[in-house]
């Protein structure tokens, strides 16, 4: 994605809300869906069109484990640490994808394909333990299962898709 | 006016109208209340250093509220200092003190607390003075410049500029750093400059006498809000130059 192209996608966002501060929300959610992330000068420009300081904003987006201002990877996957599947061996989900991506729970794999994030309870008890992959659920998980999801995920073309600029 | 209420404070009769705040009617007849996060500056405070903690008896019951932020809304009994309310402050300055053990002014209110026992298991911030109570975010955002605010949550937050870079948004004025009650903002000055929060800016100086006016930023926009022109000399070579004036007009010389 060119810089043009990223610039008129995030003025799209901003202006898809009234100018209002309680949009602003809404609007970073809506660039953490665009661009896994929220680029700086996503932040900026909303903070100039809803006409409020750029801390008030990076204060919201270090708040709210939902939004992040370091780029995430094209998938996510979220192991849930509640009691149920933490008791069931969330923690051993978490060794195993370490040893097939190389990355503990809050980091991005280095070609930028995924992110994993320990999530709290998902409210999935009944089928602990549960990893959910780019919104999909993936439970009563044995470890052995892990690298064929993960590799299910991985695509050529994908990494194509992903640049890390 | 509103209706006058007779309260009883530390045994001492005060008057008060309903819906004054409390440590306000304490301050004001001479009984003090400690407090961390409460600043004269603001009209709405903060309630979260929670050492301005106060019991209060209304229709024979008895309960523990927050002085700063508690209106009076009828006639009570109020005790600043009993058992309960030393023996809670001193665990909430015992808590502080582990948070902002470089804080000189929680050490003393500490001690005077007279210190509380079984804290030693906590971990101790080393070199922590602030107690994330954003009277500095409160006192930036009320200037307009918004440039600081609260970062992260839980065990990791914290009070910085946006991406912990130098702001463009702040000005230098040291608002931050002067309503802070426990010194945790760090400042540099020299006689040309001063160094705040990554950033430096370039003092102001009168024409005068030469003594810093403030940062060039913050005269430039304190002369903007009040829509006049910048100042060129300081306040006391001003009135000086004034009272010269005066003299001058009225033949004393």
């Amino acid at each position: 994605m060119n810089d043009t192209d990223r610039a008129s996608k995030i003025t799209a966002i901003i202006e898809a809300y009234p100018a209002d501060r309680r949009f602003a929300l809404a609007a970073m959610q809506d660039m953490q869906h665009e661009f896994n992330y929220i680029p700086e000068e996503g932040l900026v420009a909303l903070a100039d069109y809803l006409d409020c300081s750029k801390a008030h904003l990076y204060s919201m987006a270090t708040f709210y484990k939902a939004l992040s201002l370091t780029p995430k990877g094209e998938h996510i996957i979220k192991i849930c640490n509640g009691t149920a599947c933490h008791l069931r061996g969330s923690v051993n989900l978490a060794t195993e994808l370490k040893r097939i991506l190389d990355i503990e729970p809050g980091q991005t794999s280095a070609d930028g394909e995924f992110s994993v994030e320990y999530v709290n309870c998902l409210g999935s008890c009944a089928l602990a333990p549960v990893m959910v992959v780019d919104g999909v659920y993936h439970n009563k998980l044995k470890v052995d299962q892990i690298s064929g999801i993960v590799e299910s995920y991985r695509t050529d073309d994908s990494k194509d898709v992903v640049s890390n600029d | 006016m509103s209706d006058l209420l007779n309260i009883t404070i530390d045994g001492r009769p005060c008057t008060c109208e309903a819906g004054e705040y409390l440590y306000d009617v304490a301050e004001r007849n001479g009984i003090h209340i400690p407090a961390l996060c409460r600043s004269d500056a603001f009209e709405d405070h903060r309630a979260c250093c929670r050492v301005c903690i106060v019991e209060v008896e209304e229709r024979g019951r008895r309960k523990v509220v927050t002085s700063c932020v508690y209106p009076v809304e009828r006639e009570c009994t109020v005790y600043t200092n009993s058992e309960k309310i030393a023996e809670e402050r001193a665990v909430t300055l015992a808590l502080l003190s582990k948070r902002a053990p470089e804080s000189e002014t929680i050490a003393a209110m500490a001690r005077e607390a007279g210190g509380a026992e079984g804290f030693d298991r906590l971990v101790t911030l080393d070199g922590e003075k602030c107690i994330l109570c954003g009277l500095c975010v409160q006192a930036c955002d009320s200037l307009g410049t918004g440039a600081i605010s609260t970062v992260n949550r839980g065990v990791d937050k914290m009070v910085s500029t946006p991406y912990d870079k130098p702001s463009a948004d702040c000005i230098g004025c040291l608002s931050c750093a002067n309503v802070c009650p426990t010194g945790a903002i760090e400042y540099a000055q020299d006689a040309t400059s001063r160094t705040i929060w990554n950033r430096t800016f370039e003092l102001a100086l009168c024409e005068r006498c030469g003594s810093p006016m403030g940062t060039k930023d913050a005269v430039h926009r304190a002369a903007q809000q009040a829509g006049v022109e910048e100042p060129r000399i300081c306040d006391a070579c001003r009135k000086r130059e004034l009272a010269d004036e005066m003299m001058h007009t009225y033949r004393y010389v």
